[in-house]
């Protein structure tokens, strides 16, 4: 069959970069919308937009029903849940296609083997795909965690066998310690996913997050793009992503393409997904397979020139991908996560009004945003406004491009994490490629005894105090001049007062 | 005019402006001068600075007129600007009796769990609050010793940024 109109059911920057692909391809796109993101470009850069009604998730971007009534009532041939919302949803995955749509993604079957810890973990050693050692069932109880633990030896993980995003994870350095950490951390799990089944691993000591990119037809071919780096990251939050990964040679990519090759082939996959794996001292464990596109697909898609959305949408069409195996990489990528959050203040969430926006360009940049002057960023939507793409010849190119792409940005009206960032991208640990997955969070400590913004020039700090006395000598001036003179932040406030109205 | 600065990081700077002809300007910083030339560029928050010769694109955010940041080449700064007579005044105003203090909240969300009742005695650092937004829970804490006389909000309530949750007394 032929795709030509897709819904897609998600919002930001996710929903703008499924459009994009969309219009590369000649295919019409639906947008849905909450209250909040009316305005959004998502929605201005769709052929046709539905109101969901609401503002939280559960009002809006997870209707799954009126999703899909919206998606026939639209006349689309298909839909792309993006990532986070319904994207690994199984039930509404057979519930689209039940309505004679197509899901633009991985069956239910597979969302279902993969979304389960321990059914993965079974699986992928059924399959031959090395896993980090640990018990195959969850334990009964914490007596049980106890034995098995002292049998692999310490440290340990207990982890929820529903667990993600951090939750219900404990790593536990001696035996005195296995039963309060086993009961907090069922606890969370039971509160948080309703499931509070625990199992033990061993903890692998300085891992580093290293993943592969596959994409698998219909026909039983699975092709992999190589590797993304992604151990720069915080409570398993990644901040900053590179491709290839320092520490990967020819012949582990291949090794790892294989093993996750075969762990896509185990549970039928089909679309994109992501095997992750913990690398440390040159071994590799599967991790989980994330069944979605993901955030940091655009690294691969620079070194490997692949338009993965597009390819999702030719799998959902009965495409083949074999034409794609064999491919190499071809120089190197970084991307950098741009969040609404505050670095300083424990990467609290910052919201407000982007009451001014300045985009880098030039060689090798690449932005996937879903921002816009003026948007308010609101409380109910995760944190990510932009994805910041640097492609350089090799590793040090991209790099100083990213250098030059976070200086030349400018987010006024909310906090970001682009300092951060700039501050990571020019420590000796990334420049030698030396991290490992508690890099960020050791030196968010170190950064906090000295002070953010050390390693700044010194002179830079006294331009800024030049700059601010003299904006406040204009300002002052300005203000005996003519109190109606108009300046930037009274149109700010005109906005603002104009959401208030609105009922925001 | 002159105004004293201070960084987040502690540096304080002492510089003194000067308007000239168009829109440059004479600046002297801790008795040294430099020529300047500064521009507004777009009336919403971006500035073109000349500095004997060197140039820096800056973009300034204001919290109110003495508290603000500048972001430069990607950095951000920042500080408190007081002019001469803000500054006069400061130092007559002295040390007061400690005041009542409200705790505010940090951003809009919603109320998830409160901690803490009328008559409770907290001590500075104190979580009374639990707030959630963008997904994320987030503890409010008490910035100084006190004693809660009035909860201003409930579990479930949506919440502004800085809208007032908890007014605390000085501790006995």
């Amino acid at each position: 069959m032929t795709i030509k109109k897709i819904l897609i059911a998600n919002r930001g920057e996710i929903a703008v970069r499924i459009q994009r692909s969309c219009r590369d391809l000649g295919i019409e796109t639906v947008a849905i919308y909450s209250e909040a993101d009316r305005n959004a470009l998502h929605v201005r850069y769709a052929n046709q937009a539905y109101p969901l009604g609401g503002n939280t998730p559960a009002e809006s971007y997870l209707r799954s029903d009126l999703i899909i009534q919206i998606a026939k009532q639209s006349g689309a041939d298909a839909i792309h849940p993006g990532f986070g919302f319904l994207a690994e949803n199984g039930q509404f995955a057979d519930d689209v296609k039940a309505a004679g749509l197509q899901f633009i993604g991985p069956t239910a079957a597979a969302m279902a083997i993969m979304g389960d810890k321990l059914a993965s973990r079974s699986a992928m050693i059924e399959a031959g795909v090395p896993v980090v050692p640990g018990s195959i069932d969850a334990v009964a109880d914490a007596d049980e965690a106890r034995s098995q633990a002292d049998e692999m030896g310490y440290p340990v993980m207990l982890k929820a066998s529903a667990g993600g995003g951090g939750k219900g994870i404990r790593v536990v350095h001696a035996a005195g310690e296995i039963e309060a950490a086993f009961n907090t951390a069922s606890g969370e799990a039971q509160s948080a996913f309703g499931d509070g089944r625990m199992y033990v691993e061993k903890f692998v000591v300085k891992p580093r997050h290293i993943e592969i990119q596959i994409l698998a037809d219909r026909h039983g071919n699975v092709v992999h793009f190589g590797e993304r780096e992604c151990s720069i990251q915080r409570r398993h939050q990644k901040l900053i992503e590179e491709a290839p990964s320092p520490v990967i040679d020819e012949a582990t990519r291949e090794a790892m393409g294989k093993a996750a090759v075969e762990a896509a082939t185990a549970v039928n996959y089909e679309s994109a997904g992501t095997v992750e794996f913990l690398w440390s001292e040159g071994k590799f464990y599967f991790l989980e397979m994330n069944t979605r596109i993901q955030v940091e697909h655009g690294i691969t898609e620079e070194v490997y020139s692949v338009d993965l959305i597009a390819e999702m949408i030719k799998i959902a069409q009965g495409d083949k991908v074999d034409h794609l195996s064999g491919r190499h990489p071809r120089g190197h990528a970084i991307e950098v996560r741009l969040n609404a959050e505050d670095p300083e203040n424990n990467f609290m969430p910052s919201l407000g009004v982007i009451d001014n926006l300045r985009w880098p360009g030039g060689p090798g940049v690449r932005i996937d945003s879903g921002i816009y002057p003026l948007m308010e960023v609101t409380p109910y939507y995760d944190s990510m406004l932009a994805k910041l793409i640097a492609y350089g010849c090799d590793r040090e190119q991209a790099r100083r491009r990213m250098l030059r792409m976070l200086q030349e940005l400018h987010v006024g009206g909310v906090k970001t994490s682009a300092g951060i960032a700039l501050n990571v991208l020019q420590s000796t640990e990334f420049i030698e490629g030396n991290y490992d997955t508690g890099f960020l969070e050791r030196y968010m400590e170190e950064e906090r005894h000295h002070g953010i913004g050390d390693e700044a020039p010194d002179d830079l700090e006294e331009i800024a105090a030049i700059v601010a006395a003299m904006h406040r000598q204009r300002a002052g001036k300005r203000r005996t001049v003519s109190s109606a003179t108009n300046s930037a932040n009274s149109w700010v406030t005109a906005t603002r007062r104009e959401q208030h109205a609105r009922g925001h | 005019m002159k105004y004293f600065l201070e960084s987040k990081s502690g540096r304080t700077f002492e510089v003194e402006v000067n308007e000239l002809a168009d829109e440059a300007m004479s600046v002297t910083i801790d008795g040294r001068e430099i020529s300047a030339d500064f521009i507004d560029v777009d009336r919403r928050g971006q500035y073109a600075a000349v500095l004997d010769w060197c140039s820096f694109a800056a973009s300034i955010e204001e919290t109110d007129e003495q508290h603000l940041t500048v972001n430069i080449a990607g950095e951000s700064f920042e500080m408190t600007a007081y002019d001469e007579r803000e500054r006069a005044a400061q130092s007559v105003a002295g040390q007061g009796p400690p005041k009542a203090e409200l705790i505010k909240a940090s951003m809009p969300g919603l109320i998830i769990s409160l901690s803490t009742e009328v008559g409770a005695v907290l001590q500075a650092g104190e979580s009374v609050a639990v707030l959630e937004a963008m997904k994320m829970q987030n503890e409010v804490c008490c910035q100084n010793d006190g004693v809660v006389v009035e909860v201003l909000v409930a579990v479930g309530d949506n919440v502004e940024a800085n809208q007032p949750l908890i007014r605390l007394a000085p501790p006995q």
